[in-house]
């Protein structure tokens, strides 16, 4: 019994972990601008196959191939900000109007993919083997390697915010953005840089979901939905929130899985969320915004 | 007021005389099936565009709504042996209970957390379907869950058109889209230009002051994302039976996508944008296909520039150029 516990708690903390590092790029692009970013899961998708391209195409080093794909995935970013988000920010209904463009940009991503790497599914180069022994467990070092790589990513982000200048402008814009664009912040320049450093993060839990699994153009789908659940969950724009609600997920992913089985693990969790938000429409970590009419 | 009514009543007229004229004035086949589906994706997009448009309910769980009418419909035709001239209606009563249940759990929410929870019902449900590979019953064809799994379900009767019309069945399945997209558009003007839309006109104009005469935001949304399902479960029932099947397909997101953009490019929340838009990315997909790689990346290009270039869609341009056009005449002609 005490080894099933632990398979579940690793490979739950691990999934976890992932889903952290996409969804706070989804939850600090909503927190700073307000928008769902639909174009997401392209993005993530595309960090995945630079690395495949420049390490097994290209014969490259891996670890070139990880910076090609942050590097590219924080280009998106800026590409979807200087398409989409640029000339739709004075729109009255920017929150519909983003998310429908955002979708087709995504789209349009996604398809390009598909044209350039085709359908079939391919390993991902940016692997470790072997795995280490707790408990009479056996835990592949990919799992670890995942797990530390997001814990750094996660305090790095938390360092950016609260301890630099351009973090603070960031939680400025976020809080109040005409106040912000008073006091001499340049909002533009503070959101494209949201969204490229969303896409950069993207790019590298693309990475690491398909060193799991495989990479397709359409695997970005599945971990982009539950990253956008995560962040309901925690309430839209919590990034602090986002991160526990996706640890919390990720571990009952892994129970669910082991209770009613793979096929109705995910449909079990939706189950869960869409009670929680009947409970608290706001999330978890949310607030009810009171909205002057 | 009555000045729309009766522009309505002009359009309604003029398309509805084409549209019984079609199948008399062509023979081939092929036109008259595309245009079968297309008065079906017409409906479903007058219903979405009812609840995105004018209810401002971000809701993408229509084609799980679009599905729940036709896997009524058929299931009830291949596992109780309804006939489909009672399943149909059932397909829409059945869908609206449905649509009530999700609009319980998500029209509390705002805009952007219910586009999520509906698109993750719609999701959950696809994954149930394809994934339950349980035999439910085993007939002499093979295993069949009761979802009929990923091949869906089949053989569960006809309205009877091949025994009365023989080879030209087809056009009756024309006839029947066609009285199905009419009592929708009906509905949506009912909608558009009655209590509800006035409610939620005001709701947009000034919040503050229909909240305070007491227009409930909650209430007035509920029922329409109930009332307009009726017709989008219709519509997948009758899609059921035109095609003689119904499969997890439809809960596609390049189908969604594809619908959604027939709204953005033919005006949001207008009564006869989404019918132009639905015609116009038909016929667009139909020149496209010979593209097919391509054919996805246009369709994205199309929804993405159409929302940041021409958020009014081409309804609200020629609602601009008409108006444009008067006060270039009343310039014309002083007093």
């Amino acid at each position: 019994m005490s080894e099933v516990i632990v398979q579940i708690v690793a490979s739950g903390l691990t999934i976890g972990a992932m889903y952290a590092v996409s969804t706070i790029g989804l939850s600090l692009v909503y927190g700073s601008l307000g928008m769902l970013n639909m174009a997401h899961g392209a993005i993530l998708t595309f960090g995945g196959y630079i690395a495949y391209y420049i390490a097994t195409t290209l014969g490259l080093p891996p670890l070139l191939g990880g910076l090609a794909a942050v590097a590219v995935g924080a280009l998106l970013g800026l590409a979807v900000y200087i398409v989409a988000a640029q000339p739709l920010l004075r729109s009255r209904s920017f929150e519909t109007s983003i998310f429908i463009a955002t979708i087709g940009v995504g789209t349009v991503l996604e398809n390009v993919m598909l044209k350039l790497f085709g359908a079939y599914p391919l390993p991902q180069p940016l692997a470790v083997g072997g795995d280490l022994e707790i408990g009479g467990v056996h835990i592949p070092y990919q799992n670890i390697l995942i797990l530390a790589i997001s814990l750094l990513l996660m305090a790095a982000v938390a360092l950016l915010l609260k301890r630099t200048r351009i973090g603070r402008a960031v939680r400025a814009t976020a809080q109040n953005r005409e106040a912000a664009q008073l006091m001499g912040v340049r909002v533009g320049t503070v959101y494209a840089l949201v969204l490229a450093l969303s896409g950069a993060l993207a790019a590298i839990s693309g990475i690491m979901i398909s060193s799991l699994t495989t990479l397709s153009p359409t695997m970005g789908a599945d971990p982009m939905l539950k990253a956008f659940i995560i962040c309901v969950v925690a309430g839209l724009g919590n990034i602090y929130g986002a991160v526990v609600s996706a640890l919390l997920l990720g571990l009952l992913e892994a129970i669910a899985q082991y209770v009613v089985g793979v096929r109705f693990g995910f449909a079990t969790l939706l189950v869960l969320v869409i009670v929680v938000l009947i409970w608290r429409p706001y999330g978890l970590f949310g607030h009810r915004q009171v909205v002057r009419l | 007021m009555s000045r729309s009514w009766r522009r309505d009543l002009a359009v309604s007229i003029v398309l509805l005389a084409i549209a019984v004229a079609v199948p008399l004035l062509f023979k081939t086949r092929y036109i008259v099936t595309q245009a079968t589906l297309f008065f079906i994706w017409a409906t479903v997009v007058t219903q979405w565009n009812l609840v995105l448009g004018v209810g401002g309910i971000f809701s993408l769980a229509q084609m799980a709504l679009f599905a729940c009418g036709a896997y009524t419909a058929a299931m009830l035709g291949y596992y109780l042996a309804v006939p489909l001239w009672l399943g149909i209606p059932l397909g829409g009563a059945v869908t609206v209970l449905l649509s009530l249940l999700i609009g319980l759990a998500c029209l509390r929410l705002r805009g952007p957390y219910v586009a999520l929870l509906t698109l993750a019902i719609a999701q959950m449900i696809f994954i149930y379907i394809i994934n339950d590979t349980d035999c439910f019953t085993n007939p002499p064809s093979g295993c069949m869950p009761l979802f009929g799994g990923v091949r869906g379900v089949t053989r569960f009767g006809e309205l009877g058109f091949r025994e009365l019309f023989g080879a030209r069945f087809y056009v009756a399945n024309y006839y029947l889209t066609l009285l199905l997209l009419v009592l929708a558009v009906l509905f949506s003007i009912v909608i558009v230009r009655g209590p509800m839309g006035l409610a939620f006109q005001a709701l947009r104009d000034n919040p503050g002051y229909a909240v305070s005469r007491g227009i409930s935001r909650f209430k007035y949304q509920l029922w329409l994302f109930g009332l307009s399902a009726f017709f989008t479960g219709l519509a997948g029932a009758v899609y059921a039976t035109n095609f003689r099947a119904i499969g997890p397909d439809v809960f596609s997101l390049t189908l969604l996508l594809f619908l959604l953009s027939m709204i953005v490019v033919g005006g949001l929340g207008t009564i006869w944008g989404p019918l132009l838009g639905a015609a116009l990315l038909m016929l667009a997909d139909e020149g496209m296909k010979e593209l097919s790689d391509y054919r996805n990346i246009g369709l994205g290009a199309i929804l993405t520039a159409f929302v940041i270039l021409l958020p009014r869609g081409l309804a609200g341009v020629s609602v601009a150029i008409s108006r444009e056009g008067r006060r270039m005449r009343h310039k014309a002609a002083p007093p």
